[in-house]
């Protein structure tokens, strides 16, 4: 095994440890915390992966953004700080068997498909900005386009969502 | 490496992904769900990308829109999720059942008629049904 | 002249009558009256004593087997019944005038009456059998919306009931006779009918199974037993009424009816005995109900029903000048009473004879000419009834005497007891009604009384006049003779007097029996329980109304019943079901939006492992 191999293993048993603290903690900004350290260990399997620009925009957009708005939200939403026992609901042992059937169903296609393939890494092409940037532009371009009137819309969306209701008779709110 | 690797990774991701949506209370909790199995997802189109060596990258390029796909999805997503908040007073998703089909439901329904379209402004509005189920 | 003149006019009358404003509708109606009354001598006058009138087609209607043909004809005995019916009509429709001056449903009632009048026109003139049917229902129809009249009362929308059903029941009979007509003699012409039963075309069995049929009708239509029950029940209806229809005509379209089809009587002794017995049966029955009875039109309706009994009797033995005789002359005198005692109600305010008294008085002209109805129907010299009653009396004796069956004799003592029972019941209805002291309450109702206006005392003095001249009608009698049978003897002197003399016996000894009882009511002399018999009309009605109305009624409530207990659970089960199946479904909706997604991707997931599934099946 190669030292890229134990590593991707490293970040991966990592990234899954987190992960099933992000769904089974009480405490919910914990929750988030952990989902950084998820997040993290997943731009350490891109590096490794030779996607260093996807990588590196995982951890300012994901990280940096996402998981603050996600803090933002629990913050406004006053969610409790301390241990919460309920965070569950009473469908989880249904949610358990239903995850644990698209685990099996989901790594069993894996392994019927790709059983014995390698990826060769030395081969393969970096994932640098400029390549990234140049495929974008010369073969994604339309794509990268509508991306932006979508983001666009999300940003319209959420200020419209964020607005208090108005009254009939005029008065408070804008 | 093994293929496998990244895709058993992200299999077990996206699965862990679904449990937090179907079992998580708080919704910001469930939107964070949703976030791992878009995360799983991308993991695979990056291991592709590599195997296939793609030229013009397109695994890559697909992660990125993902990522961005999911930044617009969860500022909307939290966005509801603030007015869920200003409206009921919590954002527990198992108490969120004003959209259930039930006898208590119909007279609620029926009473808020009678009553008028009356708005309140800010306050929380306990209207849904009891938890439970 | 066309015969069908005699129905179009009064048609034509009943149309106008509606169509103008209605302040001239009384006028109207009575101008009616007498352009149909004309165009009724126009037609019958020239027809009388005819053997047979020519026939006129109008129209003819195949069906494919038998046709039916539009067909009026106008002999003797069609002339008379016409001459009777718009006679009467006229007179009513005079004396309707000034008795329903108040009404405001007068315009229909006119309508009605003339409409009535060219139903029994077209009965009388009808040569087919469904033209004959028509006019016959028409009469029905009319009859009851006539009866009807005062819907405010619920006697009165009792009795259209009754009568309207009992005759429907009997026009059942009637109808399946005269498919058996159309059958056997190949055409719905009545004067086929006849033709072939001269012949000797009909077969004794077709004859006996068609007249038995017509009788049903012919039972039902004049009140005989057992359909008599609903003839006193119509007289709640208005008193000129009850003088047209339930006296004068459509009671007597049954007699007309025997009378018309006597050549196939004649072929059938079964149903000659058994119209015999039921003439038997009906007057001395309807005569002893009469006696008990304290309303004064009920006793005038018994007496209806006596009478037409007689006319059957004469027909069933075959006599058919004097059964045609009788019919025309009670035509006149029961026409005649119901108008006094019309005449009487609107003086004194009820026909309850215990509720009148001493009103030789204050109404002589009115009280003079109903002691000349009343002795014609006696039988009284010299009045037309007794000559009419006689030649009934000297005809059913013949018959008897001159090898007479059981159903002769039997014919012949019910008409002989009829005569004294008919004697004692008219003179106790003219002592009760006009003679005597009435009550101190009574009295103060008298008090205001007075003779009706001319418009209604006109018609009671023309028709007392016919009645007390009508005899002189047999100084010329071909007009009432079978032509096949000229030599009809009218008189029968011995005959006349031993009725007579009974019948003076018994005048005599009610007008004791009234003077025993304080000048009040002879009839109060009788053994209880015959008089209660009497009074109770013999408990037919309630006999009938167990018999038939109940159990209808039941089954009615039965069926009610079962479609709210048994067959409305089914209906209200299934929408119950449907609702419980949904209440069931909705469970499932329970809002959670994490149930929805767990089950969506339940689903996804077996839908990935069948297709692998199937895919690993079909690839190995």
């Amino acid at each position: 095994m190669s030292a890229v191999e134990v590593l991707f293993v490293l970040l991966g048993v990592v990234a899954v440890g987190s992960a099933l603290l992000v769904v089974t903690t009480g405490r919910l900004v914990h929750s988030a915390l952990w989902l950084v350290v998820t997040l993290g260990a997943l731009a350490g399997c891109y590096l490794l992966l030779a996607a260093e620009f996807v990588a590196w925009v995982q951890v300012l957009i994901y990280v940096g953004a996402v998981v603050v708005l996600l803090l933002f939200a629990l913050m406004l939403t006053r969610a409790p700080t301390g241990p919460q026992l309920g965070e569950t609901t009473g469908n989880r042992a249904l949610a358990a068997v239903v995850a644990a059937a698209v685990a099996i169903v989901l790594v069993t296609t894996v392994v019927a498909g790709f059983g014995g393939v390698r990826i060769s890494l030395d081969d393969a092409l970096l994932g640098s900005a400029g390549s990234t940037g140049e495929a974008i532009f010369r073969f994604w371009v339309l794509p990268f386009e509508v991306l932006s009137v979508l983001l666009l819309a999300a940003l319209v969306g959420a200020i419209a969502l964020s607005r208090p209701v108005r009254h009939r008779s005029g008065g408070e709110g804008d | 490496m093994p293929l496998l690797f990244p895709l058993v990774l992200s299999a077990l991701l996206f699965a862990i992904g679904t449990y937090a949506v179907l079992a998580r209370r708080n919704a910001v909790l469930v939107l964070m769900g949703v976030e791992l199995m878009l995360n799983a997802v991308n993991l695979n189109l990056v291991a592709f990308d590599a195997y296939l060596r793609d030229v013009v990258h397109s695994g890559q390029v697909l992660t990125l829109f993902v990522i961005a796909v999911a930044a617009a999805e969860i500022g909307l997503g939290l966005a509801i999720v603030l007015a869920v908040f200003r409206s009921y007073g919590h954002i527990d998703a198992d108490r969120l059942r004003a959209l259930a089909d039930s006898d208590a439901v119909d007279e609620q329904i029926a009473a808020e008629q009678t009553v008028g379209t009356e708005e309140t402004a800010g306050g929380p509005v306990p209207a849904d049904a009891a938890g439970g189920r | 002249m066309s015969p069908l003149w005699a129905v179009a006019l009064p048609l034509l009358g009943a149309c106008g009558v509606l169509l103008v404003p209605r302040r001239w509708a009384r006028e109207l109606s009575a101008a009616a009256g007498v352009v149909t009354w004309l165009a009724g001598l126009v037609v019958a006058v020239p027809q009388l004593g005819a053997a047979q009138g020519e026939a006129v087609t109008y129209a003819t209607l195949a069906t494919g087997a038998v046709p039916i043909t539009l067909t009026l004809a106008v002999d003797g005995l069609a002339a008379l019944m016409v001459l009777l019916a718009t006679s009467v009509a006229l007179a009513v429709l005079v004396y309707s005038v000034a008795y329903l001056r108040e009404d405001p449903r007068y315009p229909t009632y006119a309508f009605l009456v003339l409409v009535f009048t060219a139903a029994m026109t077209t009965v009388v003139l009808a040569d087919d059998f469904f033209v004959l049917l028509v006019g016959w229902e028409v009469m029905g129809a009319c009859s009851y919306f006539l009866i009807g009249h005062f819907w405010e009362r619920s006697d009165a929308r009792a009795g259209a009931v009754k009568a309207f059903v009992m005759t429907r029941l009997g026009d059942i009979g009637l109808l399946f006779g005269i498919f058996v007509f159309g059958v056997a003699v190949g055409s719905f012409r009545i004067s086929a009918a006849n033709d072939a039963a001269d012949a000797g075309d009909l077969s004794t069995t077709t004859a006996t199974v068609a007249m038995l049929l017509v009788l049903c009708g012919v039972v039902g239509k004049s009140a005989q037993f057992p359909l008599h029950t609903w003839l006193p029940d119509a007289m709640p209806g208005p008193t000129p009424i009850s003088a047209l229809i339930h006296a004068a005509t459509m009671v007597a379209a049954g007699v007309y009816l025997v009378a018309r089809l006597l050549p196939v009587l004649d072929l059938s002794s079964v149903a000659s005995s058994v119209l015999a017995v039921v003439a038997a049966i009906s007057m001395l029955l309807a005569a002893l109900f009469a006696l008990g009875q304290d309303d004064l039109k009920r006793v005038f309706a018994w007496s209806t029903v006596s009478q037409l009994a007689y006319m059957f009797g004469a027909l069933a033995v075959g006599g058919y000048a004097a059964g045609i005789f009788h019919l025309m002359s009670h035509g006149a005198f029961k026409a005649l009473l119901f108008l006094c005692a019309g005449a009487v109600a609107h003086a004194v305010g009820s026909t309850s004879m215990s509720a009148m008294g001493g009103l030789w008085s204050r109404l002589p002209v009115t009280a003079a000419t109903m002691g000349i109805g009343l002795l014609a129907l006696a039988g009284l010299p010299p009045v037309v009834g007794f000559f009419s009653k006689d030649a009934v009396l000297g005809v059913v004796v013949d018959a008897a005497l001159h090898g007479g069956s059981v159903t002769d004799w039997l014919l012949l003592i019910s008409s002989a007891g009829t005569v004294l029972v008919t004697a004692a019941y008219a003179l106790r209805a003219w002592l009760m009604v006009c003679f005597g002291t009435p009550s101190a309450a009574v009295a103060d109702v008298e008090a205001a009384a007075h003779e009706p206006p001319w418009l209604m005392r006109g018609p009671l003095v023309v028709l007392a006049a016919v009645t007390l001249f009508g005899g002189l009608v047999l100084l010329s009698p071909q007009v009432l003779v079978d032509p096949s049978d000229p030599d009809t003897e009218f008189l029968h002197p011995e005959i006349a007097v031993t009725a007579t003399l009974g019948v003076l016996v018994v005048i005599g000894l009610v007008y004791a029996g009234w003077r025993r009882s304080g000048r009040r009511d002879p009839a109060g002399l009788m053994p209880t329980r015959l008089r209660e018999f009497c009074a109770r009309e013999a408990g037919f009605d309630e006999a009938y109304d167990n018999a038939f109305a109940r159990p209808t009624r039941r089954m009615a409530d039965g069926v009610v019943a079962n479609d709210r207990d048994v067959v409305e659970p089914y209906v209200r089960g299934s929408a119950f079901a449907a609702r419980g199946m949904g209440a069931v479904l909705r469970l499932a909706q329970n809002g959670n939006v994490q149930v929805y997604l767990s089950a969506a991707v339940v689903g996804a997931v077996l839908v990935v492992v069948a297709v692998a599934a199937v895919a690993g099946v079909v690839g190995s």
